[in-house]
């Protein structure tokens, strides 16, 4: 009687579709995942370590490389968490730029994500579309703050500076809906596209819950939770939550899409707000002499790879006693020794790319 | 959340502005909120050093779906703990985190290994007591010994 045998394949760290370094260490019978176990730490900096010896200050222009695509969300936890510690009122103009800002952010983290999901599925064009979109957005970041992914914009109290060239942005929304529509022409109905998403890497809704999975993965698998819908700093915007309810490849990518409109909407709303406003007048917080109350503080926010917090407990020094990044990614990883088991080697790829993981989140 | 009912089940806790601090069986503690409250998402285990004497302390913080609302329960380690992977497996992710970088050894959690740091790393690095002397690494101006 034959037996049959099992073999390890190591997919990484040096794959282009694993974004960033991450090794997954699969055991195949024939081309058949028996087991998963995913190799994380490739990019550890050790930001909380750094945390631990740094003033604030000098932590701030850190944190947007805890995910380079969205820089943006985590400087704006950092600021945010500093911000209630000292019980600083913002002016409604600050508030309105940072969901601006935020909102572009998460268009262009989305947008580079279609382009790179389908890359990974063998289709180069789309890449190339989805990169030219994403570089309006970049080229305005980078006329506004003088970066194009570490921004560094957002600071305790407010913003370095007013924002300006505000034309660019009503050309981006102007462009980008019938981008997207172009997409959604050219893959949402695909067959062979439709063939390697639909009914593959199915994340039932207790299955997601039960591995801490948020943001679009756990909307596209029906469960209402979007941290935005009761938060302080989106009230007066309107938007809808996307939810569906394929749990499926397909479905994580098409709330994606639908979510880039949903963002291009509160862009729009944010973009009439600012016009009304005369120029900036903010009162920053001293940084230098900054020190947070004796407490622990946390801070929650909804970032385009699923919620992402901040933890700081603080010992009333200049610097924090304990700082800790939750961020979305990481548990997405984590959920691959299940997702992965039982699917064909050729499925591997389109199933880990549909999560949208970032590696420098999940290192932190 | 009725705190009472907690304090009838686990003894002494101590209670802050959003924290539920037990003194022991954190597995059983979960189980009781989950069933009873319908907690089912653990969003994150987050630990703190608070020195040799006191020791590590391991908060969870929980979210329900359903109610939609805020949980979050403590417990101080003397450097065991109790694994809660059966409950959530996203547990796992943290346990092994915080394995990596504290050195609590959760039990019943067959899984623990080094996360983000190679196997034959020594020590805790995000431990108070932790000194890095290897001097390629870390800089450090107490010691004359270069």
């Amino acid at each position: 009687m034959k037996t049959r045998t099992t073999f390890k394949l190591n997919l990484g760290p040096q794959h282009p579709s694993t974004h960033g370094v991450l090794r997954l260490l699969l055991e195949l019978d024939g081309e058949k995942i028996i087991s998963c176990e995913p190799d994380v730490g490739y990019l550890h900096r050790g930001m909380e370590k750094m945390a631990e010896n740094m003033t604030y200050i000098q932590y701030l222009p850190t944190v947007d490389r805890i995910d380079y695509l969205a820089g943006f969300f985590y400087s704006y936890l950092l600021v945010d968490l500093v911000e209630k510690a000292m019980d600083v009122k913002l002016s409604e103009k600050v508030k309105i730029i940072r969901v601006m800002l935020l909102e572009l952010n998460r268009i262009a983290s989305h947008l580079l994500w279609v382009g790179a999901f389908l890359m990974d599925l063998g289709a180069v064009s789309p890449f190339f579309y989805a990169m030219r979109e994403r570089e309006m957005i970049l080229r305005y970041f980078e006329r506004l703050t003088g970066q194009r992914m570490m921004y560094n914009y957002f600071v305790f109290g407010g913003v370095r500076h007013d924002i300006d060239f505000l034309e660019d942005i009503e050309e981006i929304i102007k462009i980008l809906p019938s981008k997207i529509d172009d997409y959604e022409r050219i893959i949402t109905e695909n067959p062979i596209f439709v063939s390697r998403t639909k009914r593959k890497g199915i994340i039932t809704p207790d299955m997601a819950k039960n591995y801490s999975i948020t943001g679009v993965n756990l909307r596209a698998s029906g469960i209402d939770y979007d941290l935005r819908q009761n938060s302080e700093l989106y009230q007066g915007f309107e938007f809808e939550t996307v939810i569906l309810n394929d749990c499926d490849a397909w479905s994580r990518y098409k709330a994606r899409i639908l979510e880039m409109r949903e963002s291009i909407k509160i862009v729009e709303q944010a973009l009439d707000k600012i016009k009304s406003f005369d120029a900036l007048r903010q009162i920053l917080i001293n940084p230098l002499t900054l020190k947070l109350p004796q407490r622990e503080y946390y801070n929650e926010i909804e970032a385009p790879r699923g919620l992402a917090s901040c933890y700081i407990m603080s010992d009333g020094s200049e610097i924090p006693y304990r700082l800790k990044w939750r961020t979305g990614s990481y548990y997405s990883v984590n959920l691959l020794r299940e997702l992965l088991v039982g699917n064909y080697i050729n499925d591997a790829i389109a199933i880990a790319g549909s999560l949208d993981i970032i590696l420098p989140e999940v290192d932190k | 959340m009725d705190i009472q009912e907690l304090k009838n089940l686990f003894g002494e806790c101590d209670i802050y502005d959003e924290k539920i601090v037990i003194k022991s069986r954190m597995h059983d503690a979960l189980v009781y909120v989950v069933s009873e409250y319908s907690f089912d998402i653990l969003k994150s285990i987050t630990a703190v050093d608070w020195g040799k004497d006191v020791g590590v302390e391991l908060i969870y913080r929980l979210y329900s779906t359903i109610n939609e609302e805020d949980f979050c329960i403590s417990i101080i380690s003397q450097g065991d703990a109790e694994s809660v992977v059966d409950i959530f497996k996203s547990a796992q992710a943290d346990e092994n985190e915080i394995y990596d970088l504290f050195g609590i050894k959760f039990v019943n959690n067959k899984n623990l290994k080094r996360l983000y740091l190679p196997e034959s790393w020594e020590g805790y690095p995000l431990r108070k007591d932790y000194v890095q002397t290897d001097m390629r690494i870390a800089w450090n101006e107490n010691e004359n010994d270069i």
